[in-house]
């Protein structure tokens, strides 16, 4: 038995002849924070879609406490609902409002009873700040709000891990410190994550742990005072360079 | 007196009287007939659209379901079997007039035994032509609705089905409202072929009606009036589910949670 909740061995993952991931090995532990940099293509995101198996790896395990991990079925069901997902789209259910949408997964897929769902619907939109606008639908509100919902949302299945695939890119700049701010607090209170990004101060502040991807591989793999401030890989040392400068 | 004698003029039209009269006058005649045929018409419609339109919900979904290697060998094969249903029953109803399944079906049916009420099988008919039709309008309306939809669905494990059912469907349907609205107006008006199998809709009585007064123009006049009335009804009152569907643009802000941080 180890302690690491997930557990990525030996991942690739390929469309077509193009290989994306290329033999990843990494695990998260309880109460990391893990932010994934790199610049655009480097597989980042496939990574993590492979982590809850929206894309299927083309070898390898992802191991959930040393089980891994089945396709299909209902223990993938269960499995993903362990392990929430906040995208860079957001991916709020637009038929639904604010508060249905924070109750779906608990209704739908924990099957809980109806005022346990309210209770918690209220509770994680309170802690994002969005509880006054439950009765809004999705197309109703700004990107940022959308994805502190979505957050929030993610939070109401109690997840062990909760994924970000660039939960700021699609944001307008002005909304990226709010959702940065919501993510910073949940790290603060011990929520374990793995975090695909592009804001390295965040990285930088927030993580416990960076990993750098480049070319489908990790490169590096360590704690941000060091990745960042003495990265020991050139091709990290390069990327760091760029992405200071500009 | 007098006003009485012109009434019964207009009621028994002679030889040199205009066609109006003549519709007028066969209108009132088969007054009866004409109301049972609309509603025969509006009932065949309505139901043949309905079960249609589930029929047409079912083939869009079973078009959209995926399979995956490591799936279970019996599901794999299930699906398989049931997407090869699907595509000759779409292929083999869009690709025939609706007029020769009707014979085919009804004849088909008594040759081999079953006897089965005209309007039974016009409603028979109507639902899989419309399920044909609305099986590729579903698909159409559930390819419209954004990949991440499902994928956020997915990602808190909801199953496909699941996903579909609470999420996809619901928006999907928003998207095909006005392509439903066409269908029905349609079949509507595509009841009429199912004279040919005896239904006694609007076609069928306007035939009859005008052969014993060989004013087959006349007789159609009415119906063609009726047909209109009918159809631009219904296409109003999808206009007007389709505004209501569209929703409030606005929300009420829960003030109770106003300053809760």
């Amino acid at each position: 038995m180890s302690d690491a909740i997930i557990k990525v061995e030996n991942l690739s993952k390929r469309f077509g002849e193009h290989e994306v991931l290329k033999k990843i090995d990494f695990e998260i532990k309880k109460g990391e924070v893990i932010c994934i940099i790199g610049s655009s293509g480097s597989g980042k995101s496939t990574l993590l879609r492979c982590i809850n198996h929206l894309e299927r790896p083309t070898a390898g395990e992802i191991l959930f406490h040393d089980v891994a991990v089945k396709n299909t079925g209902h223990a993938l069901s269960e499995y993903r609902a362990k392990v929430g997902m906040v995208f860079q789209s957001f991916n709020l259910f637009n038929n639904m409002t604010v508060f249905d949408n924070c109750m779906s997964g608990t209704r739908k897929v924990l099957h809980l009873e109806k005022e346990e769902c309210k209770s918690r619907a209220i509770n994680h939109l309170k802690q994002v700040g969005m509880a006054p606008y439950i009765h809004a639908k999705p197309a109703q509100l700004s990107g940022g709000q959308k994805q502190r919902v979505a957050i929030a949302r993610a939070l109401c299945m109690n997840p062990e891990v909760l994924l970000f695939d660039e939960p700021t890119s699609a944001l307008d700049p002005e909304m990226v410190g709010e959702v940065l701010n919501v993510m910073k607090k949940l790290a603060g209170e011990g929520l374990t994550m793995i975090i695909v990004t592009h804001e390295m101060e965040f990285a930088k502040n927030v993580s416990t742990r960076t990993i750098f991807m480049d070319d489908g591989y990790v490169v590096e793999d360590d704690a941000p005072q060091n990745l960042f401030t003495n990265p020991k890989n050139p091709r990290t040392r390069e990327f760091l360079k760029r992405y200071m400068e500009g | 007196m007098e006003k009485l004698t012109i009434i019964l003029a207009a009621a028994t039209p002679g030889a040199d009287s205009g066609s109006i009269e003549w519709a007028a006058f066969i209108a009132q005649k088969y007054a009866n007939m004409f109301l049972n045929a609309t509603w025969t018409t509006l009932y065949v419609a309505v139901l043949g659209t309905i079960f249609g339109f589930v029929l047409g919900f079912l083939v869009g979904v079973i078009n959209t379901i995926k399979t995956h290697p490591e799936d279970f060998i019996l599901k794999r094969i299930f699906v398989k079997v049931l997407r090869a249903v699907v595509v000759v029953y779409v292929e083999v109803f869009r690709d025939t007039p609706m007029i020769v399944q009707g014979m085919v079906i009804f004849f088909g049916l008594r040759q081999s035994g079953v006897e089965i009420a005209p309007a039974v099988a016009g409603i028979l008919i109507t639902v899989l032509n419309t399920g044909a039709y609305m099986g590729e309008t579903v698909r159409a309306g559930i390819n419209s609705v954004d990949r991440g939809q499902e994928e956020g669905a997915l990602a808190m494990g909801m199953s496909h089905i699941g996903a579909m059912c609470s999420i996809i469907l619901p928006q999907a349907f928003r998207n095909v409202i006005p392509e439903m609205g066409n269908t029905f107006v349609n079949n509507l008006k595509m009841t009429s072929v199912l004279n040919v199998i005896g239904v006694s809709e609007l076609f069928l009585i306007a035939k009859t009606a005008g052969g014993s007064y060989y004013k087959y123009y006349e007789s159609y006049l009415v119906i063609a009036a009726i047909y209109f009335v009918l159809c631009f009804v219904f296409n109003r009152l999808f206009g007007l589910l389709e505004r209501k569907l569209e929703g409030k643009s606005d929300y009420v802000l829960a003030t109770e949670y106003l300053d809760n941080d």
